[in-house]
C-alpha cells in the first residue's frame, strides 16, 4: 500500500514532533527546570508512528518506557504529556503520574512499572473487547529485553488460544538497558518464539521504513480486527540515544551509532516526501518551526499550571 | 580509619566474599560489564569473569528461582534484583520456595542465597518505583531481612549474609549509595540480629533503619540544640528483631518513637511498638509515637513526593509532643 500526501505529511509532522519533544525534555533537564529523566526513542520514530498509525482511537495500546512516540502516535497532545511531566495539577494524571502517563480518552492504557507485566494485562483488554464484541484491537508493544519476561509466554498462548484481537509488536532496538540483547538473548529473531504457540509472525528487517513498518502492521492490525487472533510482529531498529537520560553511554560502539544516524527514519521520510514531490524542503522546514512553536507553547502552559497541594496526594485514592 | 561510601563497602565485602570462597557468585540485570545499575559490582566482571558474575535477561522470577536451585545443591548465589519493586515478580520464589523448602526438608537442603536490593523514594519515579517493602519479606519465616544503614553495617551484614546457609534479603537504598562512613580495619563480619545504637541519648529512642536512620541522626542532632537529648537505635536486622537492644533503650529513656520510610499500616513501626509496650509497658512515660510514609501510592510531583516522606522535621515534632 502506499499513503496519500496528506499521510505521508501527518505521519512525518508526528514523527518530527516527537523527536523535538524529547530534544526538550534534554534541554529542560539540563537546565534543572525539570527532574523526570527521559527514556528518548531517537532512531525509533518510524516503529512508535508507523506501529499506531493503523490503530483507532477506541483501540487499546499499551506503551513502553521509550514512550513519546507512542503517546503521540495515539493521540496524545503535547500539553497533556508536558503537564504531568511538570508535575502539575493540569496533567492527566494530576501530577501523579509523572513518566507513567496514560491517556484512556485515546486508548493509551498507561505505561507499566515493571516491564511484561503488561502483557496479561492486554490479554485481558483484548478478551474484553471479544466478549463485547466492539471490534476494538489491542496492541501491546514492548522491547526486545521485556520479550524475556515470564509473561510473554502465557499471554501468547491465551491470546491464541481464545483468539484474541491482539497485536503483539516488539521494536528491538538492539540494546537492553546497557547490554547489546544478544548478551542476554538466545536467539537473533524474537518474532519466530510465536509459531511455537501458532501465532502468526512476521519480521520487519528495516524499521526505520516508516512505510515497511505501518504495512506489516496493519495487515496484523486487520487480521485481529477481523476475528482471527494475535500476530507478532517485530520490528529491527536501533536506539540512537542512550538507555536513559542519566546514562552516559559509550558502550554503543561509535561506528554502529554513526551508521544507524545514516538511516535516521526521520531524515529518510523527509528524502522520500521531497523526491515524491509530496512537499518541498521549504514546507518541511516551516512545517519543523511549527513542531518546535507547538512544543514550546506546551511546555509554557505545563510551566504555568498549578502545582499540586499537600492534601491532594489522597485525592483518587479509592481504598 | 578508612572512610568509604556504602556503595564501595557492598563492592569490598563482595569481593572479599567472592575471594574466599568459589561457590559465590553473582547474578543480575547489567550487573557484569556495566557493573550494575548503582554500580555496586564495579570492578568484579573484570576480576572474576562472565562465569561468577553473570548478566541475566530481565526475567526477575526466573533469575530467583535458578537462584533458589543452584543454592539448594552448593553454590552461594548473591542475587541483585534492580529495585525491590521488580522483587514482586519473583515473591512466588522468595517466599513459597526460599523461605521454605529447608524446613519442608526437615533441614535435607541449605539455602544460602542472598537477594540485593535497593528500596525507597524521593527520586521521582513515583508509584510503581518507590515502594518501601522491606515488611513483606520482613513478615515470612525462614527468611533472614536486613536493612543497614551505614557503610560499615553494610560490609560486615553482606559478608555474613553470604556466608550464612540461609536466605537473605538483603535492603539497600537509593539514597544511601553515596553516604560515607568510617570502616573498621581488618576483618567485618557482623551478627545478624543485632541492632545498634548509633547514637546514646537520655529523653527519647527513636527507632528506625535503612535509610530512615540517617533522618533521626539529623533530628537528634537538631533536638540537641533545643536541649533534648534522642537515642538513636538503628535495628540493621528486621528479621530476626533485636528486642532486647530496643527495650534496654527505652527502658533508659520511657519514651520512643518508631520511624519508617514505608507505609505504617501493618508496617515495621507496628511490630516494634507491639513489643516494646509488651516488654516496658512499666517504664513508658507517653504513648509510643509511630511515624511513616503517607498511605498513598507513592505521588510524582516534586512537592508532594516529599511531603510523602518522613523528615527530620517530622521527627522532630513528634519527638517534642512527646517531650513536653
Ligand atoms: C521487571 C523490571 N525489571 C527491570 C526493569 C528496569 N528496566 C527499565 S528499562 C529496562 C530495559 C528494557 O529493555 P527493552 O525491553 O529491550 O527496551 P528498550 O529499553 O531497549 O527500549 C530495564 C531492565 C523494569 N522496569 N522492570
Amino acid at each position: 500500500m502506499a499513503f496519500s500526501a496528506e499521510e505521508m505529511l501527518a505521519l512525518y509532522r508526528k514523527m518530527l514532533l516527537v523527536r523535538r519533544m524529547e530534544e526538550k525534555h534534554g534541554e529542560l533537564l539540563a537546565s534543572g527546570d525539570i527532574w523526570m529523566m527521559g527514556h528518548f526513542g531517537t532512531g525509533q520514530e518510524a516503529v512508535a508512528i508507523g506501529i499506531t498509525a493503523p490503530l483507532k482511537k477506541e483501540d487499546y495500546l499499551f506503551p513502553t518506557h521509550r514512550g513519546v512516540g507512542e503517546f503521540i502516535g495515539k493521540g496524545m497532545v503535547p500539553k497533556d504529556i508536558w503537564a504531568e511531566y511538570y508535575g502539575r495539577t493540569t496533567g492527566l494524571a494530576k501530577g501523579k503520574g509523572g513518566l507513567h502517563l496514560s491517556d484512556v480518552r485515546v486508548g493509551l492504557m498507561g505505561l507499566v512499572g515493571s516491564l511484561g507485566a503488561d502483557f496479561a494485562v492486554a490479554v485481558g483488554t483484548a478478551l474484553s473487547s471479544k466478549m463485547r464484541g466492539t471490534g476494538q484491537v489491542t496492541m501491546i508493544y514492548f522491547g526486545d529485553g521485556t520479550s524475556n519476561q515470564a509473561d510473554f509466554h502465557p499471554s501468547m498462548n491465551l491470546a491464541a488460544l481464545w483468539q484474541l484481537p491482539i497485536v503483539f509488536a516488539c521494536a528491538n532496538n538492539q540494546y537492553s538497558e546497557l547490554a547489546h540483547y544478544r548478551e542476554t538473548t538466545s536467539t537473533e529473531h524474537i518474532a519466530p518464539r510465536a509459531a511455537g504457540y501458532g501465532v502468526p509472525w512476521k519480521i520487519v528487517e528495516d524499521g526505520n521504513d516508516i512505510q515497511a513498518v505501518y504495512a506489516a502492521t496493519a495487515e496484523a492490525v486487520d487480521r485481529a480486527r477481523r476475528g482471527e487472533g494475535p500476530t507478532l510482529v517485530e520490528y529491527k531498529t536501533y536506539r540512537i540515544a542512550a538507555h536513559f537520560t542519566g546514562d552516559p553511554g559509550g558502550y554503543q560502539p561509535k561506528e554502529e551509532i554513526e551508521e544507524w544516524k545514516k538511516k535516521d527514519p526521520i531524515d529518510r521520510f523527509r528524502a522520500r516526501i521531497i523526491e515524491q514531490k509530496v512537499a518541498t524542503a521549504d514546507d518541511l522546514e516551516n512545517m519543523n518551526r511549527e513542531v518546535i512553536a507547538e512544543v514550546e507553547d506546551a511546555v509554557k502552559y505545563a510551566q504555568e499550571s498549578p502545582w499540586p497541594a499537600p492534601e491532594d496526594i489522597y485525592q483518587d485514592l479509592y481504598a | 580509619m578508612p572512610v568509604i561510601t556504602y556503595r564501595e563497602a557492598l563492592n569490598q565485602a563482595l569481593r572479599e566474599e567472592m575471594q574466599r570462597d568459589s561457590n559465590v557468585f553473582l547474578m543480575g540485570e547489567d550487573i557484569g560489564l556495566f557493573e550494575g545499575a548503582y554500580k555496586v559490582t564495579a570492578g568484579l566482571f573484570a576480576e572474576f569473569g562472565e562465569k561468577r558474575v553473570r548478566d541475566t535477561p530481565i526475567a526477575e522470577e526466573e533469575i530467583v528461582g535458578l537462584g533458589i536451585g543452584s543454592a539448594m545443591v552448593g553454590l552461594r548465589p548473591v542475587i541483585e534484583i534492580m529495585t525491590i519493586n521488580f522483587s514482586l515478580l519473583a515473591l512466588d520464589q522468595i517466599v513459597n520456595n526460599a523461605a521454605k523448602l529447608r524446613y519442608m526438608f526437615a533441614g535435607g537442603v541449605q539455602m544460602p542465597l542472598v537477594i540485593r536490593m535497593p528500596e525507597g523514594g524521593g527520586n521521582q519515579l513515583t508509584a510503581q518505583h518507590s515502594q518501601s517493602l522491606a515488611v513483606w519479606f520482613a513478615h515470612v519465616p525462614g527468611l533472614l531481612v536486613v536493612a543497614p544503614s551505614s557503610p560499615a553495617d553494610a560490609k560486615g551484614l553482606l559478608k555474613t549474609s553470604i556466608r550464612d546457609n540461609n536466605p537473605v534479603i538483603f535492603i539497600e537504598h537509593f539514597a544511601l549509595y553515596n553516604t560515607r562512613g568510617e570502616l573498621p580495619d581488618g576483618e567485618l563480619l557482623l551478627p545478624i540480629g543485632k541492632a545498634d545504637v548509633k547514637r546514646v541519648g537520655e529523653d527519647v529512642t527513636i527507632i528506625s533503619h535503612s535509610r530512615m536512620v540517617q533522618v533521626a541522626l539529623a533530628a537528634a542532632e537538631q533536638l540537641a540544640g533545643q536541649g533534648i537529648s534522642a537515642e538513636v537505635v538503628d535495628l540493621r536486622t528486621l528479621r530476626p528483631l533485636d528486642k532486647e537492644t530496643v527495650v534496654n533503650s527505652v527502658r533508659k529513656t520511657s519514651r520512643a518513637v518508631v520511624l519508617e520510610e514505608g507505609w505504617p499500616t501493618y508496617g515495621i513501626s507496628a511490630e516494634v511498638t507491639a513489643f516494646v509496650q509488651d516488654m516496658a509497658f512499666d517504664y513508658l512515660d507517653a504513648p509510643i509515637r509511630r511515624i511513616g510514609g503517607a498511605e498513598v501510592p507513592m505521588p510524582y510531583a516534586r512537592n508532594v513526593e516529599r511531603a510523602a516522606i518522613p523528615s527530620d522535621q517530622t521527627v522532630i515534632a513528634a519527638v517534642k509532643e512527646l517531650v513536653a
